[in-house]
């Protein structure tokens, strides 16, 4: 069992629905249409190419093959982070790249191994799918997390300074711009499982149902993953401020003014 | 006890100090004038280490400024600045953080109660935040965390500015009269009068 295959022609029948998007956009002059062309025809290619190595990937479901991949997948992710933090890739990434790593691996295996309980755990089905989904959402937690903890630092940087000299002590004095840049982080993760199911199905489920799964096991792993994705987040948006203060702060503790990309 | 070597400071393609050299002894008071951005705050700063110098030598109580004296060197010091940077919030809170992370030495209530009245204060400025504060304010409330801390040098950036002038002479006098290491830098006359005070003039 498992979704109908589509037929090519008829879903480039999709494409008839952008006549009447162009006309609309050329009467109200909404001058989107060219970045709409590009960004439609990126998703069509770059899913191709992702639809042609899934492809290979499965046919080999090698644990060394998986591995790399999620590494690479790893990689960009975190290159994709740093430049959208307004950070300089180069210094960074080593810090996100250990920082997404760790908690993605513990819970990668401990998803794969206690609440799957497959035996291959390096299984590409599972590992390549769920390793996406999980980085895909820490991408834009670890973003907020960075952003503004070091744009706000250096927004706030005599009051900071002057925290540093009162209290003598870094950790006192960067508190309350963790706090704050950790809560923007990962309150819409927390809002959004409060109102999941009310409002949209999550993209997973309808893929299981679609895939032939009964609603109440594609709801149980709809659950289990965001239990995933919620922890990933957590620990890899804490871990990548703390990881990347050494590279952030000079050895007397003042926020290194070379870290951002600047914007000349 | 503070002791500036030939330093040379460059900032922005900007020469900030070529060749200082500036000494102070243990329990002298020092004023610093001269005009703006000719790098008296940035003294400070480098005391601090929120500034690093690019040639010279800095030292405070022979200890350089690096990494491993810097927590010793700030415990040392404390720093008003001129503006008061205090992070927003409940002034009751600030003082209870600062009280958390340093080892004051009086912590009578009878003795924070005598420094309340000595600056002018009212019990309830405690329950507002630092924005609520007026400039005069801000300025006394800095001054009552210096006493509080009772560190043993002061580096004070303009401290009475925005007093009146009975505060103004109140505060000098009492400030003057303290055996502490004291650096100064203000435009106020108050601290001229005061014999204690050997006057720097930065040209």
């Amino acid at each position: 069992m498992g979704a109908q295959d589509l037929n090519l022609l008829s879903l480039m029948s999709l494409f008839i629905f952008l006549i009447p998007v162009f006309y609309i956009n050329r009467r109200l002059r909404l001058t989107i249409n060219k970045t709409m062309v590009t960004s439609i025809i990126r998703m069509c290619v770059q899913l191709s190419f992702v639809g042609i190595y899934l492809e290979f990937l499965f046919k080999f479901n090698s644990p060394v093959l998986n591995t790399v991949y999620l590494l690479i997948m790893i990689s960009i992710a975190c290159q994709s982070i740093i430049r959208s933090s307004n950070l300089k890739v180069k210094l960074f990434f080593m810090p996100v790249f250990f920082s997404l790593l760790i908690p993605f691996t513990i819970i990668l295996i401990f998803f794969n191994a206690v609440v799957v309980r497959i035996d291959n755990l390096f299984e590409a089905k599972y590992l390549i799918p769920i390793g996406g989904m999980l980085l895909g959402n820490c991408l834009r937690s670890i973003i907020i997390g960075l952003n503004n903890f070091y744009s706000g630092i250096k927004k706030d940087e005599k009051v900071y300074l002057y925290s540093i000299s009162m209290f003598n002590s870094r950790i006192q004095a960067l508190k309350p711009y963790f706090k704050e840049s950790f809560l923007a982080a990962i309150t819409p993760t927390i809002a959004s499982m409060a109102t999941i199911g009310l409002v949209s199905l999550p993209g997973m489920m309808t893929g299981q149902i679609l895939g032939g799964s009964i609603p109440i096991v594609a709801i149980k792993y709809q659950i289990a993953i965001m239990f995933s994705i919620f922890y990933t987040e957590y620990f890899s948006t804490m871990l990548s401020v703390l990881f990347s203060l050494k590279v952030g702060f000079n050895e007397l503790d003042v926020l290194n003014q070379n870290i951002f990309i600047s914007k000349e | 006890m503070i002791n500036f070597e030939s330093v040379y400071l460059k900032r922005n393609n900007k020469k900030i100090f070529s060749g200082l050299n500036f000494f102070v002894q243990k329990n002298e008071k020092v004023l610093i004038q001269g005009k703006s951005g000719i790098g008296k705050t940035t003294l400070f700063k480098i005391l601090l280490g929120f500034e690093t110098i690019d040639r010279g030598r800095v030292s405070f109580n022979d200890l350089d400024i690096v990494k491993k004296h810097i927590k010793e060197i700030r415990h040392q010091i404390f720093y008003l600045s001129q503006d008061i940077d205090l992070k927003d919030g409940r002034v009751s809170r600030i003082l209870d953080e600062i009280g958390d992370q340093n080892i004051l030495k009086n912590q009578d209530n009878a003795h924070f109660t005598n420094l309340l009245n000595f600056l002018d204060l009212n019990n309830k400025i405690l329950n507002q935040t630092v924005k609520e504060l007026s400039g005069g304010e801000r300025q006394r409330i800095g001054l009552l965390i210096c006493f509080l801390l009772d560190r043993p040098v002061w580096l004070l950036d303009e401290p009475t500015s925005a007093l009146d002038d009975i505060m103004k002479k109140k505060i000098a006098d009492h400030i003057l009269d303290q055996e502490k290491t004291i650096v100064l830098i203000s435009h106020d006359n108050v601290w001229k009068k005061n014999d204690a005070v050997k006057i720097e003039r930065w040209l």
